[in-house]
């Protein structure tokens, strides 16, 4: 049976979700027509309005609707902090966490050669500007423990060097809770390259 | 197809079709191939592949499938993973993008798995990065049938001269020309007999670079290779201001 062709593209825009392939596509597209109109109608502004409004934030990189996000508008949040982090969901992470007052720098990536992706792509020519500005004293990089994420944190590393600039890594390791067991050998073998001397942990 | 346990290093990987991942792997007895990784973006039960297959890990590697792409079915650690720290990082992803784009897929260069191997161990030793990059380099041209012979003019067979210059002709090897070319087409005999006994170090260890990067430009074509831009702006990130010259090992 073939659709109308409204339908048909309908189906085919809704494959660009992540893990959306052909029938979930058609399942969702019957789904909101014949049963949810109302909702397929708010789903349709929502994405316009979003689409038109979210563009990012002029300091951090992260999705704002204002020149500033929430977060870099925030007079509350201490600007001498800065945490480097590869994307927005890393930030939600980070402020789940609700242990954190300062500010973030979103690179949207990382640096990956391969792929072509060097460090203006990612804004850190941004960022050495926007650090080298005086307020900046303490500078997180909290990208992933992958190869790509580890050359990023060196690459910005050596960038601050001799900035003054105090930099610290986010540990990675073995989970809370998790027994050494269980832990998959590349993750101890990250923890134990990283491990500290047991006075530095107080 | 169904191969099992096979000895591999990941070299690159990207997001594929909804939650799966198209790695790069370079195996021991297959050469290059691409896997598909089905499903390694979803929280994984239990075990978690996509943590454990990473780059410089020494990785066993399980894949099917009939056509050019096959499918990851099982992967584990095969030893611990080479910890490349700052600069060595960079020249790992080096190495890694070498393969890429030197290496045709399913075509097995068991030599050159293992030397992979031992460069990584040898990058994340102390010893200095120079030499063991050039060596890795000399050793992948004469693997694909491009060996550069060192000792002898490529023209007349005969032995370099110390005091002599020579250029690289990329067809055929080593011949004599006059000191009066411009100095980055010759290279110093000298050099080039040290090179030749593995004595790369000070003015041999720039030679070497230089006529490496000659010897591989031929085989690389027109796109620059981007680990080692990205090496260059590595090493000078620290004082963008100070025009630097060439100094970083790729
Ligand atoms: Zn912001």
């Amino acid at each position: 049976m073939k659709f109308s062709p409204a339908l048909e593209s309908l189906i085919e825009a809704l494959r660009c979700l992540p893990g959306v392939g052909p029938r979930s596509a058609q399942r969702m597209s019957l789904h909101l027509l014949e049963r949810d109109r109302e909702g397929a109608e708010t789903l349709a502004q929502s994405l316009t309005e979003a689409v038109e409004k979210i563009g990012h934030c002029s300091r951090c990189r992260n999705f704002a609707e204002e020149t500033l996000c929430e977060i870099c508008a925030d007079p509350r949040r201490d600007r001498s902090t800065v945490c480097v982090v590869e994307s927005p969901a890393d930030v939600l992470a980070l402020e789940q966490s609700a242990s954190y007052r300062g500010v973030y720098f979103v690179l949207m990536g990382h640096l990956s050669p391969i792929d072509g992706i060097g460090p203006d792509d990612i804004g850190l020519d941004v960022f050495q500007r926007q650090v080298t500005d005086g307020e900046v004293k303490e500078v997180i990089l909290a990208t992933n423990p992958t190869v790509e994420g580890e050359a990023t944190a060196y690459f910005l590393t050596d960038m601050l060097a001799g900035t003054g600039i105090s930099l610290t890594r986010i540990a990675h390791g073995v989970p809370l809770g998790g027994e050494l067991e269980y832990v998959d050998g590349s993750t101890l073998a990250h923890a134990l390259s990283g491990r500290v001397p047991v006075d530095a942990q107080r | 197809m169904r191969i099992s346990l096979q000895p591999a290093y990941l070299l690159h990987r990207k997001p594929f079709r909804d939650s799966s991942q198209l790695l790069e792997v370079l195996t021991a007895e297959h050469g290059r191939i691409s896997l598909v990784a089905k499903g390694v973006r979803r929280k994984a039960r239990g075990g978690n592949t996509s943590a454990l297959v990473q780059p410089f890990s020494p990785l066993l590697v399980s894949f099917s499938g009939r056509g050019e792409m096959k499918t990851l079915t099982h992967a584990e650690l095969a030893g611990a993973p080479w910890m490349l720290r700052g600069e060595r990082l960079f020249s790992g992803l080096y190495l890694n993008e070498l393969m890429i784009r030197l290496l045709q897929r399913y075509d097995p260069h068991p030599m050159v798995f293992a030397r992979y191997g031992e460069t990584l161990a040898a990058l994340a030793s102390s010893a200095a990065a120079e030499p063991i990059l050039r060596r890795f380099e000399m050793h992948l041209l004469e693997e694909l049938g491009y060996r550069l012979s060192l000792e002898v003019e490529a023209d007349t067979g005969e032995a370099l001269d110390p005091n002599a210059w020579y250029r690289l002709d990329p067809d055929a090897g080593l011949v004599a020309c006059a000191g009066t070319i411009p100095e980055i087409q010759r290279y110093q005999g000298s050099d080039l007999l040290a090179i030749a006994k593995d004595d790369i170090q000070g003015s041999s260890a720039t030679t070497a670079k230089r006529l490496l990067r000659q010897a591989l430009a031929v085989h690389l074509g027109d796109a620059p290779l981007r680990s080692r831009s990205l090496f260059r702006q590595y090493a000078n990130a620290g004082d963008r201001q100070t025009p630097t010259q060439d100094e970083s090992s790729l």
